[in-house]
C-alpha cells in the first residue's frame, strides 16, 4: 500500500524547499526527496579534505527574496549572512596607470560599500569615471525599484486570448510611464545591450568595466560583449534596495547554511523531507500526475507533483516516453543549458599575497576578481565559443574564513574560485572533461598567480568541479547552474516554455518550482515562493493562509 | 528649374505663412520642408512631401544624389554599384506610388538568389524557387532539403508581422493617444492573427542567435551559414550574438526575400534608383539642390527654423527633416544648448559601430568557379556569398572586437554586368564588374587609423579568399576601389562607416530606433525637427520605409498647422 500525500516535491534544493515550506504553511501534506546525501542541490557545505568545509559550488548569496527570509523566518532556523565587503580587482606589472617612468608597477582596483572610499578610490584612475559612478549608481538603484515586481509576477502568456494574466504587464506599463525618459531608455539598454556596451557609456576605466561586466556573464554562455548581458548588472543593486541585506554575502556555514535552515523551517511548518531518495518516475495516469516512483521501485501517490529539477531531468527523463505532447517535447528539447562555468576549491597552508597590494588586509575579505580588461573577459569567451576552455579564465575568488573561520582548521584557510568559462561540450579533438579536469584546475592555478605569485606554495588540496562533475553531483543538466541558459528568449514568458512560464506543466497536476522557471537562476528562491502559492491558488488555498 | 521659378512654384494654402520668426534671416520666403542629404530615404521624403503640396528643398552635399544607392565609375564604360549593390527591398508600395517605373526605373531579379560556394568546389544554392531550392539540398542532407520550406514559411510569416510593424509608426509611449491604441491594436491582431504558436515562436525567435535558429532547420555547416549571412550582414555581430535572428527576418520584411533573401538589380546600377527617386521628387515640385552642405541646423525658442550651408547661405524652413544618420544629425548639426544634456549624452551614445567595407573590381573577363561549373553563367547572377561556416563567420568577427580586420573575411559579392550588361556598355567586350561587400574590417583599428596602406592591405585579403573559390581571379583585376569604413564616413557622411546609420542591435529597434521617445520621427524637444533616414524605424536597407513613414507623419503636423 502506497503512501499518500498532497504534494511531492522532487528535488531538495533551494527551491525545492521553498515550495515544501510554504505548501505544509498552507496545511498540505508535503514530502520532499533528495537523491543525494545532503539537502540543498547546489547549495550545499561539504567536508572535501579532512577539517576543511567547502560550498562547493553556488559560493554567495546575492537575491534570496527579503519576502521568503521574512515568511519563512528563516533567521530563527539558523540563517545568517555574513557580508562580503567590496570588490578587489588585482592587476599585473605593466598594467594599470603608468608612473613618471613610463611604467606601471601593476596598480589595483578596490571598490568598497563605502561610498566615498569608493570614489576616492575610483579619482585615482579618472575623475570622470569617479563622477559617472554617481550617476551610474544612482539610475541603476532607481532600475532595480522598477525591476524588482517583476521578479514576483507570474509570466503571462502572451498568445493566449485570456487577457487576465496580462494585467500584471498594464501596470508594468504605468510604472514604466513612471519613469523618466533616460530611465525608459536606460532600462531598455539594460533588457538588450552588452555589459560593454552598456558601462562604455559611463566609464573609461578598463578595469572597472571588466570587473563590473563581469556580473552580466556569470553562468551565461555569453562575453561581456554580447548583447543581452547588460541586465544582470542589475542584481549588484537588488540586494542593495532590500535594505537589511547587502548586495552580496556568504552563509555562515556555506551556502548549505542556506539550504539547512530553510529545510529546518519546512520541517518546522511539518513538511517531510527524505535523503538518499532519488525519484525514477512521475507517475501519470489519464494524463494527469498521481505521484512519483522511487528508484527503488517504491510508490508515493500525491494530489500534486512538483520538480525542482531541471526540464530535462523533468521531462525526458522522469516521464514515461510519450506521455507528452510532440510540439511541447520538441520545445523542452530546444531549452538551451549550455553549462559554461568551473568550479576550483582549494585549501590553503595561509593566505595568499597578491603583488599589486602584499600580505594580508581588508582587501581579501571580500571578493577578489581576477577581470584586468575588458578585452580579456573577452578573449576568454572567445575560447569558449569554439569548445575549449579558457585558458586565461574570468575567476571570482572568495575566502570564505576570513569572515567565517570556521570553515578551516585554525591558521589554515579555504578558497572558492568560480571560473569562466568552462564550456560542458569540448572540441572533440580535447577529449572528455574526465580528461581535462586537472589541466583545467592547472590553468586556473596559474592564472590566480600571475597576480599572487605565491599561491601555488600555499595549496594543500584542490578539487576541481567541471560542468561535467556539476551535472553528475547535482543532476544540472550540462552543468548550467541556472538550470538552463539566461538567455533573452529563455526568460520570462517563454522560460522554460513559450506559453508554459505559469509553472504548470501539460501533465495535469505536475509543476515545476525550480530555477528552470521564471525569474530564473541564483539562490533567490523566488520561484519555489511563485510556484507554490500557484498551486495554493489552484487548488482555492490562495486565501486561507495570509502571505506575502 | 531656377530659383525664381522654384518660389513662384505652388503655394499650399498655409495661413500665417510671414516669415517673421522663421529664421533664416534671408528674408526668402521660409521653406514648408527642407531635407537635409539626397540619400534614397531624402528623396523618398521629398517626393511624398512635395505630393502632399509642400515646397520642398532637398539639400546633398555630394555632386550627385542617392547616398549609399550609388554607382560609380571604375573606369571608361566600366559602371559599378558603389556601396549597397541589391535594392530588391525597396517597399512595393514607394514604387508604386511614386511610380518609379515611369521614371526611368527598371528592375532585373535573376531567379538565383545565393550561390554560396566553397573551396572544396561544393555549392549551396538558393533559388527563388523554394522546392527548387529544397531539391538542390537533397543531395547534402534530406534533414536540411526537408527543413527548408519550413524555414522559409517561418521567415516569411514572421516577416509579415515585421513589415506590419515596419509600416507603423512607432507609439507614443509617454503619453498615448487614440491612434497609438489604434496601431496597437492592429498590430495586436496581426500578431494573434499569426496563431497562438507563431506568436510564441515570435517572442521566442527575435531576440535569438542566427546560429541556434538555423541550427534548428538545419544540419549541414555550409547551409547554415548561407542563410545565416543576412543575420550578420552589415552589423558589428557575429552569427552567435543575440539578436541576430531579427536582422535576418528585418531583411526578410515587407518584400519577396523569404529565406533565401532578396537578388533584385536596378538596370544601371543603384544609381539608376536615385535618379528615378530625384525625377519623381522633381515631377511632385520638389527642389534638389546638390553641391550643398548643410553645416548647422538653426532652431529658436525650441524649434528648428532651417538650415546652415557651408557657403554660410542660411535657408530657413517649417520642418527641417534630417535624411543623415541621427548622430551626425543630433551631435554635429543641432545646436547643444537647443538639444539640452541629456539628450545630447544619449545621441552621442548611439552605436555606430561600422564593420563593412566595400571593394570594387573591373574584370578582363568572367572569373571561373569551380564550384558553378557549366551553369556559372546563370548561377554567377545570384550574391556569391563566401562564409564558409558558422564558426568561420564568428572567426571573422573576432578579430574585429579587438580592433582587427579579419584575415578571411566573409564576403558577398555580385557580379551585376550578368544580369545588367548596360553597366560595362563601352568597355571592351568580355568585361565584367564585381562588388564585394566584405566584413569584418572595424572602422576603430587597434593600430592608428585607416590609411592607404591599411586599405590596400583589405583589397589583397578580399582577393586572396576570393581566390579561394575562383582560382585566378586575381589576373583579371583591371580595377579595384577599396572603400574603407574611414572612406564610408568621409565620402558619405555615415557616422563610424556603419552602413545603416545606427547598428541594428534589439537595443537600437522599433520604439527605440535611434532613441526611446524619438522614434516617431519627430525629434522631442525640438518641434519641427524630423529623422527621415535609415537611422529611424524601420532601419537601414534601400527600403524607402523611413522616408516614407516620416513623410506621413511630416504631412500630418502640416496638416494640423492648416
Amino acid at each position: 500500500m502506497a503512501q499518500r500525500y498532497d504534494a511531492v516535491i522532487i528535488g531538495g534544493g533551494h527551491n525545492g524547499l521553498i515550495s515544501a515550506a510554504y505548501l505544509a504553511r498552507a496545511g498540505m501534506k508535503t514530502l520532499v526527496l533528495e537523491r543525494r546525501h545532503v539537502l540543498g542541490g547546489a547549495a550545499v557545505t561539504e567536508e572535501l579534505f579532512p577539517g576543511f568545509r567547502f560550498s562547493v559550488f553556488s559560493y554567495v548569496v546575492s537575491l534570496l527574496r527579503p519576502e521568503v527570509i521574512r515568511e519563512l523566518d528563516l533567521p530563527a532556523h539558523g540563517l545568517d549572512i555574513l557580508p562580503l565587503d567590496g570588490t578587489f580587482t588585482p592587476l599585473r606589472k605593466g598594467d594599470g596607470p603608468k608612473g613618471a617612468d613610463g611604467k606601471s608597477s601593476g596598480d589595483y582596483l578596490w571598490r568598497v560599500n563605502d561610498h566615498g572610499r569608493t570614489i576616492r578610490e575610483l579619482r585615482r584612475w579618472s575623475k570622470n569615471d569617479a563622477e559617472a559612478y554617481e550617476d551610474y549608481g544612482q539610475l541603476m538603484v532607481d532600475m532595480a525599484r522598477f525591476i524588482k515586481p517583476i521578479l514576483s509576477i507570474v509570466p503571462p502568456d502572451p498568445a493566449s486570448n485570456d487577457p487576465r494574466p496580462l494585467l500584471p504587464l498594464g501596470s508594468l506599463l504605468r510604472s514604466f510611464q513612471k519613469l523618466s525618459e533616460r530611465q525608459q531608455a536606460v532600462f531598455v539598454q539594460l533588457m538588450t545591450m552588452s555589459a560593454s556596451d552598456f558601462l562604455d557609456q559611463w566609464f573609461e576605466t578598463d578595469p572597472l568595466k571588466a570587473t563590473m561586466s563581469a556580473s552580466g556573464i556569470i553562468g551565461t554562455y555569453q562575453g561581456v560583449k554580447s548583447p543581452g548581458t547588460a541586465y544582470v548588472l542589475l542584481h549588484h543593486y537588488m540586494g542593495e534596495i532590500d535594505g537589511a541585506f547587502r548586495a552580496w554575502g556568504i552563509p555562515k556555514g556555506g551556502t548549505g547554511g542556506i539550504s539547512n535552515a530553510i529545510g529546518s523551517a519546512a520541517r518546522g511548518l511539518g513538511a517531510e523531507i527524505r535523503l538518499e531518495a532519488p525519484v525514477g518516475r512521475i507517475l501519470v495516469r489519464d494524463g494527469r500526475a498521481i505521484g512519483v516512483a522511487l528508484a527503488d521501485g517504491e510508490e508515493i501517490l500525491a494530489d500534486v507533483v512538483l520538480s525542482s529539477v531541471d526540464t530535462r531531468r523533468t521531462f525526458i527523463d522522469l516521464l514515461e516516453p510519450g506521455s507528452l505532447d510532440p510540439d511541447f517535447e520538441t520545445e523542452v528539447k530546444r531549452f538551451k543549458f549550455r553549462g559554461s562555468s568551473g568550479k576550483v576549491n582549494m585549501a590553503l597552508d595561509g593566505l595568499p599575497s597578491f603583488s599589486a597590494l602584499p600580505g594580508p588586509g581588508e582587501h581579501l575579505r571580500g571578493a577578489i576578481s581576477i577581470s584586468p580588461s575588458i578585452d580579456e573577459m573577452e578573449q576568454a569567451y572567445d575560447d569558449a565559443k569554439y569548445g575549449r576552455w579558457s585558458r586565461k579564465p574570468y575567476i571570482d575568488i572568495i575566502i570564505p574564513t576570513l569572515v567565517d573561520p570556521g570553515m578551516a582548521p585554525p591558521g589554515k584557510h579555504v578558497m572558492s574560485c568560480f571560473v569562466q568559462y568552462a564550456p560542458y561540450h569540448l572540441d572533440p579533438s580535447l577529449g572528455t572533461w574526465d580528461d581535462n579536469r586537472e589541466a583545467f584546475g592547472d590553468a586556473v592555478v596559474d592564472r590566480i598567480s600571475e597576480f599572487a605569485p605565491d599561491l601555488k606554495s600555499k595549496i594543500l588540496h584542490r578539487n576541481v568541479q567541471t560542468p561535467l562533475d556539476i551535472e553528475r553531483t547535482t543532476g544540472l543538466s550540462e552543468g548550467n547552474i541556472f538550470q538552463g541558459e539566461l538567455s533573452l528568449e529563455q526568460l520570462f514568458f517563454s522560460r522554460p516554455v513559450p506559453g508554459w512560464a505559469r509553472f504548470r506543466t501539460p501533465i495535469r497536476d505536475l509543476w515545476l518550482c525550480g530555477s528552470a522557471t521564471h525569474p530564473g537562476g541564483g539562490i533567490m528562491g523566488a520561484n519555489g515562493r511563485i510556484a507554490a502559492l500557484e498551486v495554493l491558488r489552484s487548488r482555492g488555498r490562495g486565501r486561507g493562509r495570509r502571505v506575502a | 528649374m531656377t530659383d525664381g521659378e522654384m518660389l513662384g512654384g505652388p503655394e499650399p494654402a498655409l495661413p500665417g505663412r510671414s516669415t517673421a520668426g522663421a529664421g533664416g534671416g534671408t528674408g526668402t520666403r521660409p521653406w514648408d520642408a527642407v531635407i537635409i542629404g539626397g540619400g534614397h530615404n531624402g528623396l523618398v521624403t521629398a517626393a511624398y512631401l512635395a505630393k502632399g503640396g509642400l515646397r520642398t528643398l532637398v539639400l546633398e552635399r555630394r555632386e550627385r544624389v542617392g547616398g549609399a544607392a550609388d554607382t560609380s565609375e571604375l573606369g571608361p564604360g566600366i559602371r559599378v554599384p558603389t556601396l549597397a549593390h541589391t535594392v530588391g527591398r525597396l517597399r512595393p508600395s514607394v514604387h508604386r506610388e511614386l511610380d518609379l517605373k515611369a521614371h526611368g526605373l527598371s528592375l532585373v531579379a535573376p531567379d538565383v538568389r545565393v550561390f554560396a560556394p566553397s573551396p572544396d568546389g561544393s555549392a549551396v544554392t538558393l533559388w527563388a524557387d523554394v522546392e527548387r531550392t529544397a531539391d538542390g539540398l537533397r543531395h547534402r542532407s534530406s534533414i536540411d532539403a526537408e527543413g527548408y520550406p519550413g524555414f522559409d514559411r517561418l521567415v516569411r510569416s514572421i516577416g509579415r508581422f515585421l513589415d506590419e510593424l515596419g509600416r507603423s509608426t512607432p507609439p507614443d509611449v509617454r503619453s498615448p493617444r487614440i491612434g497609438d491604441a489604434l496601431t496597437g491594436l492592429k498590430l495586436g491582431r496581426t500578431f494573434r492573427g499569426l496563431g497562438r504558436d507563431d506568436s510564441r515562436t515570435i517572442l521566442r525567435v527575435l531576440p535569438m542567435a542566427i546560429a541556434d535558429l538555423v541550427a534548428e532547420a538545419f544540419e549541414t555547416d555550409a547551409v547554415r551559414a548561407a542563410i545565416a549571412w543576412r543575420g550578420v550582414r552589415f552589423g558589428s555581430v557575429g552569427p552567435w550574438s543575440a539578436g541576430t535572428a531579427a536582422m535576418l527576418l528585418m531583411d526578410s520584411a515587407g518584400n519577396d526575400g523569404g529565406a533565401a533573401g532578396e537578388t533584385v538589380y536596378a538596370r544601371g546600377g543603384p544609381g539608376a534608383l536615385a535618379t528615378a527617386l530625384a525625377s519623381a521628387a522633381r515631377a511632385a515640385g520638389a527642389e534638389i539642390r546638390t553641391g550643398a552642405d548643410v553645416t548647422a541646423i538653426t532652431s529658436r525658442d525650441g524649434r528648428a527654423t532651417g538650415v546652415v550651408l557651408g557657403s554660410g547661405e542660411e535657408i530657413a524652413a517649417r520642418a527641417v527633416v534630417s535624411g543623415l544618420d541621427p548622430k551626425r544629425t543630433l551631435v554635429d548639426l543641432v545646436d547643444p544648448v537647443a538639444l539640452g544634456p541629456q539628450l545630447g549624452w544619449r545621441a552621442g551614445n548611439i552605436r555606430t559601430p561600422g564593420v563593412v567595407a566595400k571593394v570594387n573590381l573591373g574584370l578582363r573577363k568572367l572569373p571561373i568557379l569551380p564550384a558553378a561549373g557549366e551553369d556559372a553563367l546563370r548561377l554567377l547572377r545570384g550574391r556569391i556569398v563566401v562564409a564558409p561556416g558558422i564558426d568561420a563567420m564568428e572567426r571573422a568577427f573576432d578579430a574585429s572586437k579587438y580592433g582587427g580586420v579579419s584575415e578571411t573575411p566573409i564576403l558577398e559579392a555580385t557580379i551585376p554586368s550578368l544580369a545588367d550588361p548596360l553597366l560595362v556598355e563601352g568597355s571592351k567586350a568580355g568585361t565584367h564588374v564585381m562588388s564585394v561587400i566584405a566584413q569584418y574590417a572595424p572602422y576603430a583599428l587597434r593600430e592608428g587609423a585607416w590609411d592607404a596602406r591599411s586599405a590596400d592591405a583589405l583589397g589583397d585579403a578580399v582577393i586572396r579568399t576570393l581566390e579561394g573559390v575562383a582560382p585566378g581571379i586575381g589576373e583579371l583585376v583591371t580595377h579595384r576601389q577599396v572603400l574603407t569604413p574611414l572612406d564610408l564616413e568621409r565620402d558619405f557622411g555615415l557616422t563610424g562607416g556603419h552602413p545603416f546609420h545606427a547598428e541594428s542591435g534589439l537595443d537600437q529597434f522599433y520604439l527605440w530606433r535611434p532613441l526611446l521617445g524619438h522614434a516617431r520621427y519627430r525629434v522631442g524637444g525640438l518641434d519641427g525637427l524630423y529623422l527621415c533616414g535609415s537611422g529611424a524605424h524601420p532601419g537601414g536597407g534601400v527600403t524607402g520605409g523611413p522616408g516614407q513613414n516620416a513623410a506621413r507623419e511630416i504631412l500630418a503636423d502640416a496638416k494640423k498647422r492648416r
